[in-house]
């Protein structure tokens, strides 16, 4: 008989040989599929921004896995999420190491399905794979994870990954904008500083949290300038842009803000001297959905600046993309109750997640893709749903009402983990470009 | 000026020739496992009709799930595009426009101008398409060709659930053992199939004229079950497992005058 705490409560038994085997072949492709999306994004714009090899480089998992491992051989500590309400900045105040961890691998995806049926998000299924045969560095690096209740995937995710890991499990209210609402959220942001102070034995002080927060306003301040940028004619590919969103869930925060930062001033500088990374009549996409999550989940970008007639990517609406950082926390007094106070209603407010609903609905979420139709001078937009997507699913309906109304075409373009729909997807890109191209005609 | 559509589709590969933006003559091949071969024989075929030759074309456009495997295109048009193009020739009323394929079903919808504005395909599954017949007339021992007809004769509808043909084969064996006779199975089929075709068409909004095209068009079962569905009436051409190659062809014109 095992012992109670051997005993796992979802996760399969599965040999190390296998394990071992397993993880040799699917990072072997990961690494192929990465090599070969950064050498398409080149071939795309065969004169890209010079600074975009620092986030190549980044984007390695290898290159972040070993600085990790040295912080962690110092002493420090690894805090991993899965959603974007995991406050970040109290991970950092203590000294500790935020990452990302949910996983873009397709293949792995065929592995959660050992655990739970294939109908489940394979954002889910791939995560549980990933965990299953120790694939993404950045999970098993983490020395506990936060788990925030936002839909039913994520909710039992963070269930499932307990049997491996501590996780804290961080309950969402479904209506954001209710003061008893705000009031359990801020008893949950509590808690976990309670639960990060323990793990880290750091005592989160007002000092270190002003630093924390003042670095995350810089980080969002790069962020925001390169999607500023990305409102005229295009300097910048909408794959490349993605990829500099992405890193932020992995890399250091300084030296992301710092990157960031040098390559908005190339992207200044080309604008001034009308150097486009494509023609400036490229009809201009945002895609919206499901996340879209780094190396191998990148079919969808990819199909479209690759399509014929061509596309260029100027926004999204992700929560793997522009909701990332897009909203600072806001602090009028640096007391450290103003400031968690800051931090609860930023990570509540803030989000637009199909999770939430009101009275009006998820009106935060229509108001930000209007904001950026208008703004980014948008002609098309791709709702991106992967299979057991369900909340995105829905919403689509009432998105679709919406932008039928201001006369912009929104195409449905469900998927899945695979690389095998790829052909079909393209039919469907291309038929969609096709059709924004024609309206740009006349 | 003479211009030539090719639509490589799923199961068949079909040939359009225009004189001046007249059609002239059509060629047809099956796909096979080469589909740049049966393209070939399709163009070849509609050239002979016509009394031309290759070098006669002044412009080739393809279109279809294997249009970029066409030999001797000039330039492809997506499927959706070709069918609005198409659709709008044959019918200047059309404001909607459904094709149900071999593998495939979608509906275009058009603007006053005829212009493409939006478009659905059927979500990843066979069960609204012209497989899903195919499956059922072996499960019921009939011809394809006879499926239509036999579906005509039924007096009453007995529901089956078509929302993947696996599952649609299976309820069909359960009206089998219940021994429901083989024009209301027939019957049940095409409604099931209508249905998936119906919703997906309504989400996209029905607006008439509606026109049906692709090789499924030519079933009468099908086209009965899909009037009763939608509750309003479906135009369809004379050829209209031709529509893609001739949507193809025709922007063909357009482009030749372009250049």
């Amino acid at each position: 008989m095992k012992s109670q705490s051997e005993e796992k409560k979802y996760m399969p038994e599965i040999s190390q040989k296998e394990v071992e085997e397993l993880r040799k072949t699917i990072t072997a492709t990961s690494q192929k599929v990465i090599a070969e999306n950064i050498k398409r994004m080149k071939k795309t714009d065969p004169n890209r921004p010079e600074a975009m090899q620092y986030f190549d480089e980044i984007a390695d998992f290898v290159t972040r896995e070993k600085e990790i491992l040295a912080a962690k051989e110092e002493g420090k500590k690894v805090i991993g999420y899965m959603c974007l309400f995991a406050p970040t900045e109290l991970i950092l105040a203590a000294d500790a190491i935020p990452v990302r961890v949910n996983s873009g691998w397709y293949d792995a995806s065929k592995l959660g399905d050992r655990v739970v049926p294939v109908e489940v998000c394979p954002v889910v299924r791939s995560t549980i794979g990933a965990k299953m045969i120790a694939l993404s560095p950045y999970l098993e690096l983490s020395d506990a994870l936060i788990s925030v209740l936002t839909c039913d995937g994520m909710t039992k995710l963070g269930e499932i990954l307990s049997d491996y890991k501590p996780v804290w499990a961080m309950t969402l209210p479904r209506v954001k904008d209710s003061t008893q609402s705000l009031r359990l959220w801020s008893d949950e942001i509590k808690a976990v500083k309670g639960q990060i102070e323990a793990l880290t034995g750091n005592k989160i002080k007002g000092k270190q949290l002003k630093s924390a927060i003042e670095r995350t306003q810089k980080a969002t301040k790069a962020f925001r300038r390169l999607q500023e940028l990305r409102k005229g004619s295009p300097v910048i590919m909408g794959r490349d842009a993605m990829l500099v969103n992405q890193t932020y869930m992995w890399d250091n925060i300084e030296r992301w803000t710092e990157k960031t930062e040098a390559l908005c001033d190339e992207l200044e500088k080309r604008a001034q001297q009308k150097i486009w990374a494509c023609p400036p009549d490229t009809p201009r996409v945002m895609v919206t959905g499901t996340p879209m999550i780094w190396p191998d989940n990148w079919k969808v970008p990819t199909l479209v600046e690759e399509a014929n007639p061509q596309g260029i990517l100027v926004a999204d609406e992700l929560c793997s993309g522009e909701r990332l950082l897009y909203d600072p926390v806001g602090v009028d007094e640096w007391s450290m109750s103003d400031m968690l106070k800051a931090i609860s209603e930023r990570y509540l407010m803030a989000s637009t997640c199909p999770c939430f609903t009101s009275a009006d609905g998820n009106e935060d979420r229509i108001n930000w893709m209007l904001n950026k139709i208008k703004e980014w001078n948008i002609q098309g937009v791709i709702y991106y749903v992967v299979r057991g997507c369900m909340l995105y699913a829905m919403e689509y309906t009432r998105v679709k009402k919406v932008l039928d109304r201001i006369n912009i075409p929104v195409y449905y373009l469900d998927t899945e983990y695979t690389r095998e729909d790829v052909g079909q997807m393209k039919t469907r890109v291309e038929a969609f470009l096709e059709m924004l191209s024609a309206r740009i005609d006349i | 000026m003479i211009t030539a559509g090719i639509d490589l589709g799923t199961q068949s590969v079909k040939a359009v020739i225009l004189k001046d933006g007249e059609v002239i003559s059509r060629g047809k091949a099956f796909s096979g496992f080469d589909p740049a071969k049966a393209a070939e024989q399709a163009v070849g075929e509609a050239l002979k009709r016509a009394m031309l030759s290759l070098s006669d074309v002044n412009h080739i456009t393809a279109t279809g799930s294997g249009m970029d495997m066409a030999p001797n295109s000039n330039s492809t048009i997506s499927m959706m595009g070709a069918d609005a193009k198409a659709g709008v020739y044959l019918f200047p009323h059309a404001r909607t426009i459904i094709d149900v394929g071999a593998e495939e079903a979608r509906a275009v919808k058009c603007d006053d101008n005829g212009i493409m504005v939006d478009f659905i395909v059927n979500e990843r599954c066979a069960a609204g398409a012209g497989a899903f017949i195919e499956a059922m007339a072996r499960a019921l021992e009939v011809k394809l060709e006879d499926m239509g007809p036999l579906s005509l004769k039924a007096e009453r509808a007995s529901p089956i659930n078509a929302t993947c043909v696996i599952f649609g084969e299976s309820d069909v064996v359960t009206l089998i053992h219940r021994q429901e006779s083989k024009p209301e199975i027939a019957r049940a089929i095409f409604d099931a199939m209508a249905d998936r075709v119906s919703s997906m068409v309504h989400r996209l909004g029905v607006n008439p004229d509606v026109v049906l095209v692709g090789g499924v068009a030519k079933d009468v079962g099908f086209v009965a079950s899909l009037k009763r569905k939608l509750g309003v009436d479906v135009l369809i051409p004379e050829y209209p497992e031709y529509a893609g190659a001739l949507g193809a062809a025709l922007v063909a014109v357009k482009r030749v005058k372009k250049v």
